[in-house]
């Protein structure tokens, strides 16, 4: 059995031991009470807080119940926010405006992560440092510097900076600017990098060992060396001090790649190898850095189901961590440097697929891998849905955007991305960009309903009906994964890839035959179809020739060393040694194409599934 | 019956979208066309030379992450340039793609774009339409050109009528090694193949290569010809790849087959690789001296023992190749097999092989066996 199968084990082991505590409570009058004390304890201790009309609010609301058997089966099923399982939040506050000195109660106050809480400066309460915001967009177009412009327009007014990379077709598939036939490629949908001095360029202005500073860059295939590049540029421009301050989220997340998005360029397994090295070597060196973020916004991209993008995400993660595990990286090295990334789109599972999710990772970490609590958590940023917008009447994606946000928020993501309306037809222009920044900015700080009390809209009958059949749903998903051996053999079968696809269809039939509205699309589509005007987000010729001419520079400059660096790359990877700190050496005299093109000689080309 | 509507589909380079075409695939497929698939990730030289290669009326191409008015038209320039721009060229990129844009591609030499929200079958009946019809006799035409034209020709008379006149010849010019692979769906006959064609473009950089591949289809219905998508070593100018569906036929081939491969054995290659779709234990599709050298590949989870009794390819092929042998059942398979071949005192040869691993000795070994493997056994003449 592999790990997979013990995780549904656990799960159904873990729903009896809850069931049966509940008995217990109830029949049990020594344990009942310390049930029913616990809860009290709870309640006594929630702050209190006071809304701009005045009004006095809990930071924390819970059920009312005061049934011994009831308050166990809340506290062990689901778990207060920032407790396991987590059903209700990774933490225990999110989003919540700091609290005023003068009000009272301490479970506000205790901030057992460092993060929503306020520092003890009773003068200026209102000036109480904030946590960073959970807004995180995701931009990325032309060259370096264009994209570098953008970071700088979308953080301006942030307390930080949560910054988000997309990169363009050639470097996600690891070739240069300068092969052949990629030249209208780039800086389209995403920004060109060929060396690690574009990544200088990428982040100049901001201080990458800043504790307000993180980035996010979301690359898979060529992940490590895109890392190294990272780790490079920062040490050109801060020293080799900064390494251990680095913060942030590489996507690095190669099994999605091979069950839905395609971007991969090493055959699976070396892929693999490669990512463990470089888990294995931050995990080390950069306790802040979060080496892969174990995705499901494109298994959901590519047609998946809710559950199945849900199941397939969550049963990667586990596979990944029987990986670290089985090269001996002690479980609580890696499993808080874990992170995950859903979709969320308009279907109904996603008013609980996140609270799901949590809850099976939590049990799974903690019961089969014997995680610490930190390695419980599953740490999640969210996208609202792409494919749910549509060109048609294309200013209704602000609606399903807004809609998708709530329902994002309302499963505790920690952070998230709003997508453009115009993201149709085009890489989001700044006019659109700014309202999806300001959709979640008025949810957040604008509407009272996220900032005054955690656990707002969570545990409505619907919500928990909702949980419960995703939760048996996913499981069972995990049975078929096991059945065919576990994930990389269920991979290896193209299960994931066939499941998705056929899903794909369905919802392309469900469209076409109208059993799915879809708003100016199949229904209330009488106005005729005209292409919107918008501004469209293109790279000129000039500037694409720019990064073409600059990387000729590199290359020629490093003539001398690059083939040198490349031999011991090479011998360093065929020896079976953790290649990543080599990595690290040999992007300050190669460019991308140049790596992947010789790890390719030495490790195979990915064979491409159907 | 007329022959079916031929086209290639593939996604441009760097570019991984392929929900959308795997789904108009399955549509057209549904709507009687025949579909060579390249699969994503593509470039122009090779959409093109697949396209002149397999003959097809129109190639269509979809795009979702930007470059597509560069990369739409560099396809129809490199048509032009190759005096094969009777091919047409469609495609789409849902809401990526604006009119403007499609406006300039027109100019560049598309001939027709799909708009966001088009419906499946508009876009099934559009290419039935219009690209069932679009050869013209071409100006300079290059030998591949010739010859994929004459592989359709010979296509369209089976297609056309039951009864057609065999051709004669089915002899090699003498230099030409014609091999058959088959086995059952899913031994990796596929893979195999395009790790056997690496190798012999390396070890023989003059080698000129053909693969005939087969996908199964019925009678007047479509078929997804998708070899291709994932043959990475396959796409390269020194080899002619042709994709063919069975139309009707049992046993692994098409009616069209046995010219067709006569055809190409003529041709200037010096190995010509015919792969049947997956066949089961009573196949033996290598009849009249079809092939020079038959290859069996075979899964090492084909049941038990009794099972290998069945199989009437184990007493026919001259070479069985036991794929995915990093499967823990793979000893016992080797040596149930080889017993089972001992018995046919034909000393037939017996390698396992991980096609999936990179620089499996097990393929160099095949490799070794279908240089070695040549009818005329002195050396030919380099070119």
């Amino acid at each position: 059995m592999s790990k997979l199968g013990q995780v549904v084990e656990a799960v159904e082991k873990y729903n009896q031991f809850v069931l049966a505590e509940v008995k217990r409570a109830r029949s049990e009058e020594e344990f009942g009470r310390e049930m029913v004390d616990r809860w009290n304890k709870v309640k006594s201790e929630i702050a209190v807080g006071t809304a701009p009309t005045g009004l006095k609010l809990p930071r924390l609301a819970l059920p009312e119940i005061d049934e011994a058997g009831e308050i166990t089966r809340y506290l062990l099923g689901e778990g207060l926010p920032g407790e396991f399982p987590f059903t209700n939040g990774a933490y225990r506050e999110m989003y919540l405006e700091p609290l005023r000195e003068a009000e009272g109660g301490s479970y506000g106050k205790s901030q057992p992560n460092g993060k929503n809480g306020h520092k003890k400066n009773g003068h200026a309460p209102a000036k109480a440092k904030q946590a960073e915001e959970p807004t995180r967009l995701f931009s990325g177009f032309g060259l370096a510097e264009d994209t570098n412009k953008r970071f700088h327009y979308l953080t301006g007014h942030q307390r930080s900076a949560r910054l988000s990379t997309a990169f363009d077709g050639p470097t996600l598939y690891g070739i240069d600017s300068d092969a052949d036939g990629v030249f209208g490629k780039i800086g389209e949908g995403g920004l060109a990098i060929d060396t690690y001095e574009d990544m200088v360029r990428l982040y100049d202005g901001f201080d990458m060992g800043s504790p307000d500073f993180s980035a996010s860059m979301t690359i898979s295939g060529p992940a490590p060396i895109i890392m190294a590049m990272y780790i490079a540029a920062a040490k050109k421009r801060f020293g080799p001090k900064v390494v251990p301050n680095l913060r942030g989220t590489i996507q690095a997340d190669i099994f999605k790649e091979v069950q839905a998005q395609n971007e991969t360029i090493f055959p699976t397994e070396a892929s693999l190898r490669f990512l463990c090295d470089m888990i294995e070597y931050t995990t080390a060196e950069m306790p802040r850095w979060y080496p892969v973020s174990i995705s499901g916004y494109h298994i959901g991209e590519a047609g998946a189901t809710p559950v199945q993008q849900a199941a397939y995400t969550v049963s990667n993660g586990f596979a990944y961590a029987e990986m670290l595990a089985a090269r001996g990286i002690p479980v609580d090295q890696f499993a808080p440097r874990l992170s995950f990334f859903l979709d969320c789109g308009l279907d109904v599972e996603y008013i609980a697929l996140a609270r799901a999710s949590r809850r099976i990772w939590a049990i799974g970490m903690r019961d089969v891998f014997g995680a610490g609590p930190k390695g419980q958590m599953f740490k999640l940023h969210t996208q609202t849905s792409g494919r749910s917008l549509v060109a048609a009447e294309f200013k209704n994606n602000l609606t399903r955007t807004a809609a998708e946000l709530m329902l994002a928020y309302m499963n505790g993501t920690n952070s998230c991305h709003s997508n453009s309306a115009d993201e149709p037809f085009t890489t989001p222009s700044e006019e659109w960009i700014r309202l999806a920044a300001h959709g979640q900015a008025i949810l957040l700080d604008e509407s009272g309903i996220f900032k005054h009390t955690m656990n707002m809209l969570t545990g409505s009958p619907g919500m928990k009906a909702v949980e419960r059949a995703v939760e048996a749903a996913m499981l069972e998903e995990f049975r078929q994964i096991e059945e065919l051996g576990g994930v990389l053999p269920a991979i290896e079968h193209r299960y994931q890839r066939s499941q998705i696809q056929t899903a794909a269809h369905r919802y392309e039939e469900q469209i076409y035959n109208g059993t799915r509205p879809i708003i100016a699309l199949n229904k209330y589509n009488d106005r005729k179809d005209e292409m919107p005007e918008v501004k469209m987000v293109r790279t000129a010729r000039a500037k694409k020739q720019l990064q073409v001419d600059r990387l000729a520079k590199f290359k020629k400059k490093n003539a001398g060393q690059a083939e040198r660096a490349l031999d011991k790359l090479t011998d360093v990877v065929e020896s079976g040694k953790n290649c990543f700190p080599t990595l690290i050496e040999t992007v300050e005299v190669c460019s991308l194409g140049q790596i992947t093109g010789r790890l390719q000689e030495v490790v195979g080309r990915f064979r491409p599934m159907v | 019956m007329a022959a079916p509507v031929r086209i290639l589909t593939a996604v441009p380079i760097c570019d991984g979208h392929d929900s959308a075409i795997n789904t108009i695939n399955l549509e057209f497929i549904r709507h009687g066309i025949e579909v060579v698939y390249l699969g994503y990730h593509r470039s122009v030289e090779d959409i093109v030379r697949t396209a002149i290669q397999e003959d097809v009326g129109a190639i269509g191409i979809s795009s979702y992450n930007g470059g597509h008015v560069e990369f739409f038209s560099e396809v129809a320039r490199a048509l032009r340039k190759k005096g094969a721009d009777d091919i047409k060229l469609f495609g789409g990129g849902g809401g990526t793609i604006t009119e403007a844009d499609a406006a300039v591609m027109h100019r560049n030499g598309v001939h027709k774009i799909f708009f966001a929200g088009t419906a499946l079958t508009e876009m099934a009946d559009f290419v039935r339409a219009h690209y069932g019809n679009t050869h013209r006799k071409r100006r300079k035409a290059t030998a591949d050109m010739k010859l994929a034209r004459a592989l359709t020709e010979i296509e369209d008379r089976y297609a056309k009528s039951k009864r057609v006149k065999k051709s004669a010849s089915r002899a090699s010019s003498g230099k030409t090694r014609v091999i058959g692979f088959t086995g059952p769906g899913g031994a990796g006959k596929t893979t195999l193949i395009d790790e056997l064609v690496l190798r012999l473009l390396k070890r023989d950089r003059q080698a000129r290569i053909a693969i005939l591949s087969h996908d199964p289809s019925v009678v007047g219905e479509g078929a997804l010809l998708g070899d291709r998508a994932t043959m990475i070593n396959s796409q390269n100018d020194r080899v002619f790849m042709r994709s063919m569906a069975t139309r009707g036929q049992a046993g692994g081939l098409s009616p069209a087959t046995g010219e067709c491969l006569a055809l190409l054995a003529r041709s200037d290659f010096d190995y010509v690789i015919l792969e049947t779709v997956g066949t089961g234990q009573e196949a033996m599709p290598f009849q009249d001296a079809l092939v020079q050298k038959t290859v069996l590949v075979m899964n090492p989870d084909y049941g038990s023992r009794l099972q290998l009794q069945k199989i009437v390819m184990l007493d026919l092929a001259d070479l069985v190749v036991v794929n995915k042998s990093d499967q823990d059942r793979a000893r016992t398979a080797m040596s149930e097999i080889e017993q089972r071949l001992d018995q046919n005192l034909r000393r037939q040869k017996l390698i396992s092989t991980v096609a999936k691993r990179h620089r499996d000795p097990g393929v160099d070994q095949l490799c070794d066996w279908v240089m070695d493997a040549s009818e005329p056994s002195q050396k030919r003449k380099k070119k």
